[in-house]
């Protein structure tokens, strides 16, 4: 009796499994279901490019964590009206990521000196250093001339390949510095920072490095801010009334570049005078338009003198390095997402966030990925989160729907500690508060003058040449040897 | 008087807090943010400029002061954690607020938010007191926390 039931049992679910075999998928009409069908289909047909890079552009988000990239797509469609969540950023539809791990040789959470200089030179050292190796500590002049590192862009120049560096912080500060100083201490931007025992004992301030560059014919772009580093104190700034330079020496560092390139070189300062640059006709720039770094995207429309946005800068760079058949080194920099971090103000972050899409989006209406590798990274996190359980189509700016132990409302967007934090204080309530004001400082729980780095690995969105190495999770410096090996610099000079 | 508004009218007397607080005219009429002030970094905006001389109200931050026993401050739209003019190098905003307050200050940490109240003035002047130069100030002022 059992057999027969058990028999029967089984033809009755074989003739179950036999007929949900032959329906139709229950959510193969779903459109989550359909879109990433289409998604797989493209992913299938994915080729290696496997060309020499002609090109390469490094885009650097100073401090843009992967909740900042997350949080900026979400900001970005909402602000065009369309559905955040979904949304995705121009380097988001990259085909090539990988996770970046961001501690240096000396430091489990970096600062950008290092992590620049790993990407630019290929090896991790020690925060508070630029282009020199990890034996090198932070102050340590003797050190430092004794052990540099060469940054990529050097090794271009040999090649006779064109080089730029575009910034919207100092063309001092450490991500742009990375690729053409070699410096023990980050803050020696200009000889009055630079100690009187480091300057005796030969080392130099970043801002002079720059123009004394030795690295072929220099520079072609060099667009920015940081215009006191360049001038001497009893200079006025051009465009800050009662302001002055900040040099000691008696230096003109931008009347210094425009001699050394006679008339084939510019300086700049304001937006009419950079839009007038032909770049058919002036091949190297040096822009400063800023005294001090160049204003956050969502300020730039008061800037006095006028600023061109990231993505007009990068247009600009790459209009001009394309003269050059040999090809060029670009990299473009949104350095200020961090210090908007550092603020506890997301809003500016995002915006800046923004910012650099677009620049990316407007390298790609510029060059072929067939022959420029396009890197879009970070150089270390920040302490931003995306908390709660806010609905879809919340406000990424706004105030999470339930409530915290304490009654009060909080926003989906908080830092870890910095300024948003109150001293000795109860956490305030924001019931009434508008939180999408660009300049609320979101709550944070360490009350600190300055918001902190953070730890956690950022990503490498890639396209182009090479592109494909990049997947997995890999060392920051890795992203040094794909661009080499991508442009082939060393093979090339080993011949 | 709220729990969440304190007044700080640093030296004013129980008494005296207790009538502000009973007198609604005290209160600004008009709010201005500081980003609002100007039109460009060289430019007053319109709506900055109608309201001088009017008793208003400016949102933000107090800078540490120069001195303990100051009667003044520095107003800013974001937190900044180091005393203006003690610095000539630091990366001072454009967009602050000159703050002459009624009485003594009673200072407050430098992210705490704060609401100023005091009369507008534009235009370069000079500090009698301290001899410091400013474009934007609120005088006969005092402030509420946030």
């Amino acid at each position: 009796m059992k057999r027969v039931l058990w028999a029967t049992a089984l033809a009755s679910s074989m003739c179950s499994t036999a007929a949900l075999a032959a329906d139709k998928l229950p959510q193969a009409e779903n459109p989550y279901y359909t879109a990433a069908q289409q998604e797989l289909q493209l992913k299938l047909a994915d080729k290696p490019n496997t060309n020499k890079a002609k090109n390469i552009i490094l885009f650097v988000g100073d401090g843009m964590s992967i909740p900042t990239v997350t949080a900026a797509r979400i900001f970005e469609g909402q602000q065009r009206g369309v559905d955040g969540e979904s949304n995705s950023l121009v380097f988001g539809q990259f085909p090539n990521v990988a996770l970046s791990k961001t501690y240096t040789n000396d430091a489990q959470i970096a600062d950008s000196a290092p992590t620049a200089s790993a990407m630019m030179s290929g090896v991790k050292s020690n925060n508070g250093t630029i282009g020199v190796s990890g034996d090198v500590a932070r102050n340590d002049c003797a050190a430092q001339l004794k052990m540099p590192t060469t940054s990529l862009a050097e090794r271009a120049e040999l090649l006779g390949m064109s080089t730029g560096i575009v910034s919207t912080a100092h063309l001092t500060h450490a991500t742009p510095a990375s690729v053409y100083s070699h410096t023990s201490n980050r803050d020696w931007e200009s000889n009055a920072e630079l100690p009187e025992e480091a300057f005796k004992g030969g080392c130099k301030d970043i801002a002079s490095q720059l123009v004394e560059w030795p690295a072929g014919d220099g520079f072609e772009v060099a667009f920015g801010g940081g215009r006191r580093m360049f001038m001497d104190k009893t200079m006025a700034d051009p465009e800050d009334k009662g302001k002055t330079g900040q040099r000691t020496d008696g230096r003109d560092l931008t009347a210094e570049w425009v001699k050394r390139y006679g008339n084939e070189g510019a300086f700049v300062w304001n937006e009419e005078q950079f839009k007038a640059i032909d770049p058919a006709k002036t091949k190297h720039v040096l822009a400063l338009f800023d005294r001090s770094h160049m204003e956050y995207e969502a300020d730039r429309a008061k800037d006095a003198g006028g600023e061109p946005s990231l993505a007009e800068m990068t247009e600009k760079a790459i209009d001009m390095l394309s003269q050059n058949d040999k090809g060029f080194f670009l990299m473009v920099e949104a350095g200020r997402i961090d210090h908007a971090h550092h603020e506890g103000n997301a809003f500016r972050a995002l915006e800046d966030t923004v910012a650099l899409n677009d620049a990316v989006k407007m390298a790609l209406s510029k060059v072929k990925t067939d022959d420029t590798l396009i890197i879009v990274t970070a150089d270390h996190s920040h302490t931003m989160t995306i908390s709660g359980y806010a609905s879809r189509g919340n406000p990424i700016l706004g105030l999470s729907e339930e409530k915290g132990d304490d009654g009060k409302p909080y926003t989906t967007l908080g830092y870890m500690n910095g300024p948003g934090a109150l001293k000795d204080e109860l956490r305030a309530d924001l019931t009434n508060v508008d939180t999408q004001d660009p300049d609320f400082l979101q709550q944070a729980l360490v009350p600190m003058s300055s918001e902190t780095h953070a730890g956690d690995d950022v990503a490498i969105f890639a396209t182009g040449p090479s592109a494909y190495l990049f997947h997995g999770v890999v060392e920051q410096n890795f992203i040094y040897h794909v661009m080499d090996y991508a442009a082939q610099v060393e093979s090339q000079l080993a011949k | 008087m709220t729990c969440d508004r304190r007044s700080f009218l640093a030296g004013g007397s129980a008494a005296l807090l207790g009538l502000m607080a009973a007198i609604p005219l005290a209160r600004a009429a008009e709010s201005l943010k500081i980003r609002d002030i100007y039109k460009t970094q060289d430019e007053f905006s319109t709506t900055a400029k109608n309201l001088v001389g009017k008793r208003i109200e400016i949102p933000g931050f107090m800078a540490p002061p120069l001195k303990a026993d100051a009667s003044f401050f520095v107003l800013t739209k974001r937190p900044m954690s180091v005393c203006p003019f003690c610095e000539t190098s630091a990366d001072w905003p454009n967009d602050i607020v000159f703050v002459r307050m009624r009485e003594k200050l009673d200072a407050v940490r430098f992210n705490r938010p704060i609401i100023t109240q005091g009369v507008l003035e534009l235009g370069v002047a000079k500090d009698q007191e301290t001899g410091f130069v400013s474009l934007v100030r609120l005088v006969d002022a005092s402030f509420d926390l946030v």
